[in-house]
């Protein structure tokens, strides 16, 4: 009685997808993070409205920027010029780039 | 008249200068950031790849997350539930603290896209 629901859980959490985003290709990463520093390259770079330093985004995790970038494409991540960014983007370039800047160090 | 226009001159330029994001107390935010460091590790270099590393990261743009988290207009289930109860001191002050840990992992794009 008290195994069944112990074992739909463990079913459950052993069919869940893997969290661990699959890694895309660094080299083509860095060619496309290009348009990226134009405003993360910038030291100091400031969005206008609200005023605030847009992120360091280098050596950030990987699966986190996979998710953001997700995010704005889908729209579910409010920034107007992000959200712009991220339409842009395919699944394997948000991999690719997730790639690259993970792999980055200060 | 002309000393109307010049205090409304000053007036606007103190308001101008005036950060959105006031800096925090560092000491009262590692004193928060407690609870945040499951996730986001005991050096704010989170180990676990799905949460982001915040040591080092701007303090103005920390804020402006857990404001967006707070208002909901980021959307995350976690973080909803911590940021819901920050009040914009603890929330400047959380932010001075991650800001200002050592050892950073984060940098800027300066120097390293194609043809840097």
């Amino acid at each position: 009685m008290t195994r069944a629901p112990l074992l739909a859980i463990a079913l459950l959490i052993t069919t869940l997808p893997c969290a661990a985003a699959e890694k895309g290709d660094a080299a083509a990463g860095k060619s496309k993070v290009y348009t990226c520093a134009g405003c993360h390259g910038i030291p100091g770079w400031k969005n206008p409205y609200p005023n605030y330093h847009v992120p360091r985004i280098g050596g950030q995790n990987y699966d986190y920027l996979v998710t953001a970038l997700t995010e704005y494409k889908t729209g579910e991540r409010l920034h107007p010029t992000m959200r712009a960014q991220g339409e842009s983007l395919s699944e394997q370039d948000i991999r690719d780039i997730a790639t690259y800047l993970s792999g980055l160090a200060p | 008249m002309k000393r109307s226009f010049a205090s409304l001159l000053i007036t606007a330029l103190v308001v101008c200068a005036t950060p959105a994001f006031a800096k925090g107390d560092i000491e009262a935010g590692k004193a928060k950031a407690v609870p945040c460091q499951a996730c986001h590790g005991a050096d704010g270099n989170a180990a676990d790849p799905q949460y982001p590393r915040l040591a080092g990261q701007y303090h103005d743009y920390l804020q402006r997350a857990l404001h967006e988290y707070k208002k909901g207009d980021r959307k995350n289930p976690i973080m909803a539930g911590f940021a819901a109860p920050l009040s914009d001191e603890d929330i400047a002050n959380l932010a001075a603290y991650f800001a200002s840990l050592p050892g950073s992992k984060l940098t800027d794009l300066h120097g390293k896209v194609q043809g840097d």
